[in-house]
């Protein structure tokens, strides 16, 4: 386990579906681990898992784990979003470049400091009553 | 290797325009008299045939934009050919891409043309969306803009993207809100002398400055205003514009460029650059033959501030990191350097998403014969239209040129 778990009450507001193949991503997250399809051929690790490679297009897909650390891209405050979500505005969501690893978007909680571009993140698991989700945090 | 420059293989030209004002044109599903949307298409269809001087019997290829989800009837492309009984040998159909809808239903009507299939083309379409509950309508937009699975559950809805553009330009290029903001006051500004702007209200810098916050600061002043429309263009070969004796405007060269991501790319890049975009310009600039200093007028399909500073930015129109501070100092105003979005844009004339670049067009169509009265550019010989998908993943764009 690599990743903090952090437990929610309640529902996820907007939950994933789960296809065979994801299904080993978000089970592996709710056991703290962050996974990321990695190409066989090509050793592109994509994000959100992909069951062929995008780059070369092999079928051969593993899961690889990577420790959650991140950079922050760019990150900005939401004062708006459908009725999924009112009970959570306004939130944060940033884009985060993983160390030697892929660029995603995803919530940013915990956030304080006025300036984050470049800082160091950490993904944790969000584990909800119905299942796990993810954000970014600083540290 | 070197690129072949890819030309139109043959002149094409807009000879007529008709549009409704963006408004509020649907009704609410629970009202008695409803407004239909083959009725509102119908009338701007009569009026752009009875402007090009031409006959219906002379119509080859109608290219429809997809009515929204919201839109009752389906197939609207092959009804309306029935309502209007149109007969055609080029091609009935419709166009579907985002918001780059219109403007991918533009290109075809006038490939349509170069490639000889059809004569005389109409590109039309009617968009609708103030009827139906806005909630619902943010919610579909969580699964059209961003992955359904692995971004929605975080509420990365289009104005959550601008956000994380919005930060990020102001973090490397030094723009203050204050010039963001100054790009919807300038937006207001040009709605106001358009009569097919849906806002047509003058805002101060701290009018706009003091909305409530809807994503990274930007207020509600400084998104798209959501409204209803509908748009006929008649487009022709040269020779028959030509032979009607009336200016026409004369479409130079098409650009298109899809990145190959969505929204966000997992291998890290230049988030702000907007490749697409780029790259559409400069091989519809090369096409035509002509630079990004030679436009003298752009509609560029930004659905908020920081998208129109990012993409005149793309495009050529201003340096790098300069879109916001050069609509501050007054660059892009009408009179200014490089007008941008005279029609208001997508802020002030409105946002009828799957016709948005169709009152691009009919914008341009206007400035480039001189017929924009009081927002009229002076001397507008050139002019670009840019349409766009999914925070730029892909963008297209067409230069256009008044022939008098």
């Amino acid at each position: 386990m690599t990743l903090a778990i952090i437990r929610k009450t309640g529902a996820r507001p907007y939950p994933p579906r789960l296809t065979e193949f994801t299904a080993t991503f978000w089970n592996e997250l709710a056991n703290g681990r962050f996974m990321l399809s990695r190409c066989g051929d090509c050793s592109h690790r994509s994000f959100p898992p992909k069951k062929i490679c995008p780059i070369c297009w092999s079928r051969k897909i593993g899961w690889v784990e990577h420790d959650g650390r991140g950079v922050v891209y760019s990150h900005a405050l939401v004062h708006a979003a459908p009725a999924y979500f009112q009970n959570e505005l306004p939130f944060r969501v940033c884009v985060i470049d993983l160390v030697e690893g892929p660029r995603m978007a995803t919530r940013l909680i915990d956030a304080t400091a006025d300036n984050l571009f470049g800082a160091a993140v950490r993904l944790v698991t969000l584990q909800y009553d119905d299942g796990a989700l993810f954000a970014a945090r600083p540290g | 290797m070197t690129k072949p420059v890819r030309r139109l293989q043959k002149p094409v030209a807009i000879m007529a325009a008709a549009a409704t004002p963006c408004a509020h044109l649907q009704s609410a599903e629970s009202s008695a008299i409803q407004t239909v949307e083959h009725e509102i298409l119908g009338g701007c269809v009569i009026d752009a045939m009875a402007a090009s001087g031409l006959d219906k019997s002379q119509i080859d290829s109608l290219v429809f934009t997809t009515p929204r989800t919201y839109t009752k009837q389906r197939y609207f492309g092959t009804f309306m050919a029935n309502y209007l009984r149109i007969s055609c040998s080029g091609v009935v159909m419709e166009v579907l891409g985002n918001g780059m809808t219109g403007g991918l239903a533009f290109d075809q009507a006038v490939l349509q043309i170069a490639s000889g299939a059809a004569d005389v083309a109409l590109c039309l379409g009617i968009s609708m969306e103030t009827g139906i509950d806005r909630s619902a309508h943010l919610a579909y937009q969580m699964r059209t803009n961003g992955d359904v699975d692995f971004h929605a559950p975080f509420g990365l809805t289009p104005r959550a993207w601008y956000g994380l553009d919005a930060a990020r330009y102001a973090h490397e290029s030094g723009a203050t809100r204050e010039q963001l903001a100054a790009i919807a006051v300038k937006s207001y500004a040009n709605g106001v002398l358009n009569p097919l702007a849906t806002r047509r209200e003058r805002y101060t810098l701290d009018q706009v400055l003091s909305h409530p916050p809807i994503s990274e600061g930007m207020g509600l002043l400084e998104f798209s205003a959501p409204a209803d429309g509908a748009v006929c263009l008649v487009l022709t070969t040269e020779d028959i514009a030509k032979s009607r004796g009336r200016p026409y405007v004369l479409v130079r060269s098409r650009g298109f460029h899809h990145a190959g991501m969505h929204e966000i790319s997992e291998v890290p890049d230049d988030m702000l650059a907007f490749t697409a975009a780029a790259r559409a310009a400069a091989d519809a600039y090369e096409s035509a033959g002509v630079t990004a200093q030679d436009v003298d007028v752009a509609e560029l399909y930004a659905a908020s501030t920081i998208i129109e500073a990012l993409v005149s930015e793309a495009v050529g129109l201003v340096p790098r990191g300069q879109g916001a501070a050069a609509a501050a100092a007054g660059e892009t105003s009408i009179g200014g350097r490089i007008p941008v979005n005279t029609s208001g844009g997508l802020i002030a004339r409105g946002h009828p998403a799957y016709v948005t670049p169709l009152y691009g067009v009919v914008e341009l169509f206007d400035q480039l014969r001189g017929a924009s009265g009081p927002r009229q550019v002076k001397d507008a010989g050139i002019g670009i239209m840019l349409s766009e998908l999914g925070n730029f993943s892909g963008a297209s764009v067409h230069v256009l040129e008044g022939v008098r």
